[in-house]
């Protein structure tokens, strides 16, 4: 029910073409009733009465009938397509806004492929509900209501007859919906399942290759595909008990008829016109009988498919923003005693006691064993999560204060784990401004020193790269994904490991050019090398999600810690190729 | 993976289709059901003897009208009454008989199917996955396999029943009035001409449809994986936009494809009526027939009964002309060649010892712009070797075709003497360990994801790679160990972590040629220095060949290539190559420099 009332809030929108619909449906039953009036009349007054000439008008009137309940029909099966696809159309943009204005906590809960079957699979149910059971349900219905009323005033008795069979059809059809439900969640589960499977060993494809899995995969596959089939057969062992039993009850009624109908006949208590117009309205009785079970097959399909729908409109990103403060970030920095779990993961501390401070315009480097807890402490200045325990300020406000746009606009993240878009390269740098100029595109990829390399692209700019930037070597997808973060002129420059893949001479050109443009932009560069570290105002190094030291290049190797170490392990190279 | 030319296709263009198919090829379905002849014949008998029990309906309604009524035989009634309670429990078994076994049926052929182009996937090389968005072969593997199964389960069966009901239909009907039932299929050319007219415009519209979806699917896949980088940006708005009119797309594409399916019920109803009228007119208006009440108003049942199956065959039409669109994707998928294959009676590949030869090797990604020029060289067993030069030059090409995950235009590359092209791949590939970039973990505990590596490796061997590349001490520290679920691509993993996961899932499979890709790029320098004392180890007796940007590593190779303009430009050990003062001494200057400037 609740799931009705759900789709009625998107539905109702249309309440003017679904009024149409209904008036036409009504238009329509009216006039299939009336066409088997004109049967009748021709058995009663021609065949039988004799009165030939009737008959060019009678068949005239059967002809026009079915043409205009036809054009009736195809109008409002049009229409209430229309009514479906307008309303899936609002479905699927909101699940789309919902999907990107989710944390990063959810994606790591739920697989992708689950999420893309909601978005597919589930919004066609819902289609195919609005579109077609809903208008059958409302014609079905009106033929029954029709029905009776018509086979009533030809004969009462022989109605409430029929009518009896309505009892055990209500029973059966409970248990039919009440046992099928469950079976189309399992199809549903099993095909996300399948759905997943199969995206991710696209999306890995090279590793299979290159690991001569596939036929390991392919067992993998099988499994989930099998599993697929057995949960579709499962169902169809439900409702193929029971739609039989629908149809059969259906059925009787025939034999009811005939064997009261003819009895009544002998008795001189009903003519044979009547007898077979009886008969002829009898499909407008059956046909909405017959449907009954399929009709309610479908709507339990729809259920738990919109189900899984709600579900996920439903959930609420953890990351709020109340009352926001309508500023613009400036570029100071603190960290006040943040502590930080993921939620999956109570047992591990990924943060303790993080405590700094970073004035606008300052460079900042991060150093630190791998899974030190580098990465997850700078994303909370863009909230990809928001401490456990503790507070994050940015110019002095709790970052909880900003609106998201304004907070997440103001500061560039170059992710670690680069992502680029199956699109051009121009389209992939200008992200976050795709209308900008092609000097401003040109000029960030300059400064992160991939201009040179993307002119001898084939197409230069316009070179469409693959999926997750296939095609790129790994240096260059950096650069690409630096170059888009420096077009965004932001307030706060996070530099993930951006650039690990590409050779020192290259990272030098770019943090030449950094500085150029660094002068108050506050920049945070986690890095695995010491050159990165030495013009820096600060560094921190990591531990097991603790700042064990900070401070800058000379004061740290003073100390002779982890930096100290780093330097000589690095900078000996250096040293030795001095020798030489 | 350099820079690499094939034209590839994005979420807002459309694929064209490579071969137009015609409607014999659209026949291959039937390559799928041939093994099922047997499970056919059974549904399809269940189906005749279930249509026994509806067809004797009319027949006894008429012999009640025509004789046991008007003859007030009460007792004949009650048993046409009994045969026809009989006829509908037949009918009710064979229809639970029925679903249960289409259903069966048609499962099996989709799974048949499903499992046809994923084992053909498999097969398709790097190209094929780096040149679309990956929503877009995803569709076809999943979500237009299951837009067949209406075609497939009910319809196909439904089609055979209709046609068998049809045809008896249309005998009883030849049985009754030879005459009449000429006269019922007089119109039905009109029905064959509106269904050639309306063929052409439906059929394109429902490609039309299919392609809206698959780039509705492609945007969405990309969307929801590239989410962190849209919120960092904060393009949600942009996006939303974008998807808003892909969504539009797909709507107005379905209302057109809709339009037209539409259009045959009507026609086909219309044309039903005019029939009836026909047959009554033709019936009374030439008295002298002298048809009887009763077989009139039989025949009008029969009608119905003639036109009923009609109309869903008509139905069926359409839906293959739907599928239509979705088939020629599938076999489109299924007819891709695949670039990459065992030649035929490939040898298997020898226990490798690890001499490898290029012998001028000249390749492109696309022939107008080759990336490796007349290539040679050799490398010797055990030798390391370390790839430097500028992006985009050509070393991870090199790298790839070791492995033969491309073929080359010309020359031929040997490993112990074997030309590659040769060997059976998954014996060449079998004796590599190759670590991409891109560190790949799949969904599943992390013991899982290591044993990939070699799918029948004990505990131990597991722990044994494991501590190999210092990956132990931090798996050992998360919550189950080993035992411990990482999820899609690895996303509470750091970089560094998963970098050592697929090192360790590389090194348990005991490689006799080792490539490793930026491999370390990820990894602190601390962790590194450790990993490089056990690397030492473990590569000593293997061939190998390592793509880094660190010194340290690039120092300690036994040979470096300076690889640049598609070839080896310079050759030889760290201490050669700085004597030779070339590139290498260039780019190692440089670097010196900057470390100068820097301390």
């Amino acid at each position: 029910m609740e799931s009705i009332k759900w789709i009625f809030g998107y539905a109702k929108r249309w309440w003017i073409r679904i009024t149409i619909v209904v008036l036409m449906i009504i238009l329509a039953t009216a006039v299939s009733v009336y066409i088997p009036l004109l049967t009748g009349r021709v058995v009663d007054e021609v065949i039988n009465g004799g009165q030939i000439d009737l008959l060019p008008s009678l068949l005239l009137g059967i002809v026009g009938a079915t043409v205009i309940r036809e054009a009736l029909r195809y109008s409002y099966r049009l229409l209430s397509e229309t009514v479906g696809q307008n309303a899936i159309f609002q479905i699927k943009d909101d699940l789309y806004n919902k999907m990107q204005e989710l944390d990063v906590d959810y994606f790591k809960q739920n697989q992708m492929g689950d999420i893309m079957a909601r978005m597919t699979g589930d919004t066609e149910t819902i289609r195919h509900f609005l579109s077609w059971v809903c208008y059958n349900i409302v014609e079905n219905s009106i033929f029954f209501i029709i029905a009776i009323f018509m086979l009533a005033r030809i004969n009462l008795t022989l109605t409430l007859a029929i009518l009896c069979v309505t009892p055990f059809m209500a029973y059966f059809a409970k248990r039919l919906c009440y046992e099928v439900r469950p079976t189309f969640g399992n199809i549903r589960e099993s095909f996300s399942r399948l759905n997943s499977m199969v995206k991710e060993n696209i999306s890995g494809n090279r590793i299979v290759k290159v690991f001569v899995n596939e036929d390991y995969e392919i067992e993998k596959f099988r499994k989930h595909n099998r599993d697929f089939r057995e949960k579709n057969i499962e169902s169809a062992s439900v409702w193929g008990k029971y739609l039989p039993l629908l149809d059969g009850l259906t059925g009787s009624l025939q034999v009811i008829i005939m064997l009261l109908g003819g009895w009544f006949i002998m008795r001189g208590e009903m003519t044979m016109g009547e007898f077979v117009a009886y008969g002829n309205f009898m499909w407008m009785l059956s046909m909405p009988m017959r449907m009954s079970g399929w009709l309610l097959n479908d709507t339990q399909r729809y259920i738990a498919s919109s189900q899984k729908i709600q579900e996920m409109l439903k959930v609420e990103s953890t990351i709020q923003v109340q009352n926001p403060v309508e500023k613009p970030v400036e570029g100071d920095i603190q960290f006040k005693n943040v502590n930080f779990f993921y939620q999956d993961d109570l047992q591990t501390k990924v943060l303790h006691d993080i405590n700094l401070e970073i004035s606008k315009g300052q460079k900042v480097a991060i150093l630190g064993e791998t899974g030190s807890g580098k990465s997850t402490l700078v994303s909370m200045i863009s909230r990809f999560y928001d401490p456990t325990d503790g507070d994050v300020f940015i110019d002095g406000e709790n970052v909880k204060k900003y609106d998201l746009k304004t907070l997440r606009g103001s500061i560039a993240n170059v992710m670690q784990d680069v992502f680029l878009f199956s699109d051009s390269v121009r389209q992939n740098i200008a992200f976050s401004a795709p209308d900008i100029s092609r000097e401003k595109i040109v000029e960030s990829a300059m400064r992160a020193d991939a201009h040179n390399f993307v002119m001898k692209l084939e197409d230069q700019y316009d070179t469409i790269i693959g999926e997750r930037g296939t095609g790129l070597s790994g240096g260059q997808k950096q650069r690409v994904s630096l170059a888009r973060a420096l077009l965004k002129e932001p307030s706060i420059l996070i530099l993930d490991d951006t650039t690990s893949a590409v050779d020192m001479e290259t990272e030098f050109k770019i943090q030449e050019e950094l500085k150029k443009i660094g002068h108050g932009i506050t920049t945070i560069v986690i890095a695995s090398r010491v050159s990165s570290a030495i013009d820096a105002d600060q560094i921190f190094v990591m531990e097991n999600g603790r700042i064990v030291e900070r401070g800058n290049h000379a004061g740290l190797l003073d100390k002779k810690g982890y930096y100290y170490d780093i330097y000589q392990s690095q900078m000996g190279e250096f040293l030795e190729g001095r020798v030489v | 993976m350099a820079a690499q030319t094939a034209k590839r296709n994005t979420f807002n263009e459309d694929e064209e289709l490579e071969e137009r198919l015609d409607f014999k090829s659209l026949m291959r379905i039937f390559k799928y059901i041939g093994p099922y002849r047997k499970q056919m014949l059974k549904v399809l008998s269940i189906i005749f003897l279930g249509n026994i029990g509806l067809v004797i309906g009319p027949f006894l309604l008429r012999y009640a009208i025509d004789y046991s009524i008007p003859n007030q035989n009460y007792g004949q009634l009650i048993m046409l009454a009994a045969i026809f309670l009989a006829g509908l429990l037949v009918s009710g078994i064979c229809t639970n008989l029925r679903i249960n076994q289409i259903t069966r049926l048609g499962q099996q052929i989709l799974m048949d199917m499903r499992e046809d182009i994923f084992v053909h996937l498999q097969k398709l090389s790097f190209n094929y996955f780096d040149s679309r968005p990956h929503g877009k072969i995803l569709i076809r593997v999943v979500n237009y396999i299951n837009s067949l199964s209406e075609i497939l389960s009910s319809g196909l069966i439904n089609l055979i029943s209709d046609l068998l009901s049809l045809i008896m239909t249309f005998a009883f009907m030849l049985l009754m009035d030879a005459r009449l039932a000429g006269i019922s299929l007089a119109l039905f050319p009109i029905v064959v001409l509106v269904t050639l007219l309306i063929k052409n415009s439906q059929r394109r519209a429902f490609q039309v449809l299919s392609n809206k979806q698959s780039n509705m699917n492609a945007y969405i896949a990309e969307s929801i994986e590239g989410v962190k980088v849209t919120q960092s940006f904060a393009r949600e708005e942009v996006n939303g936009e974008i998807f808003d009119d892909v969504n539009k797309q797909y709507r107005s594409s379905w209302m057109s494809a809709i339009k037209r399916l539409f259009i045959m019920h009507p026609v086909l109803n219309v044309i039903s009526a005019l029939t009836t009228a026909l047959v009554i007119f033709v019936a009374i208006y030439f008295g002298h027939l002298n048809i009887s009440a009763g077989v009139l108003i039989a025949f009008m049942g029969y009608l119905n009964n003639l036109w009923n199956p009609l109309i869903n065959i008509g139905n069926f039409y359409n839906s293959l002309i739907n599928a239509s669109a979705y088939l020629e994707r599938i076999f489109e998928t299924l007819d891709t060649p695949l670039e990459i294959s065992d030649v035929e009676h490939a040898k298997t590949m020898p226990s490798i010892v690890g001499n490898i030869t290029f012998e001028d090797v000249t390749f492109a990604y696309d022939s107008s712009k080759t990336i490796l020029e007349n290539v040679n060289f050799e490398v010797k067993k055990g030798e390391t070797i370390a790839l430097v030069g500028p992006t985009g030059a050509g070393k991870s090409t090199i790298i790839n075709l070791i492995s033969r995950f491309y073929n080359l235009e010309k020359g031929r590359i040997l490993v112990d003497g074997e030309d590659i092209s040769q060997v059976s791949l998954a014996s060449l590939r079998g004796q590599m360990g190759v670590m991409m970039q891109d560190t790949f973990i799949f969904s599943g505990t992390i013991k899982e994801n290591i044993l990939y590596g070699k799918l029948d490796a004990t505990d131990e061997e597991v722990m044994a790679a494991a501590k190999a590349v210092m990956a132990h001490d931090f798996i050992m520290e998360m919550p189950n160990g080993y035992d411990t679920v990482v999820k899609e691509r690895g996303s509470n993993l750091s970089a560094g972590q998963r970098q050592l996961i697929s090192f360790a899932r590389t090194l348990l499979r005991n490689p006799k040629i080792l490539i490793l890709d930026e491999a370390t790029s990820s990894i602190d320098t601390k962790t590194e220095k450790d990993l490089q004392i056990a690397l030492d180890k473990l590569l000593e007796g293997r061939t190998s060949f390592v793509i880094a940007h660190r010194l340290s590593t690039i120092k300690n190779a036994s040979r470096i290539f300076y690889v640049s303009d598609k070839q080896i430009v310079e050759s030889g050990s760290h201490d050669e190559l700085l004597e030779e003062k070339g590139r290498y001494y260039e780019l190692f200057n440089s670097q010196f420099n900057i470390l100068d400037k820097l301390a």
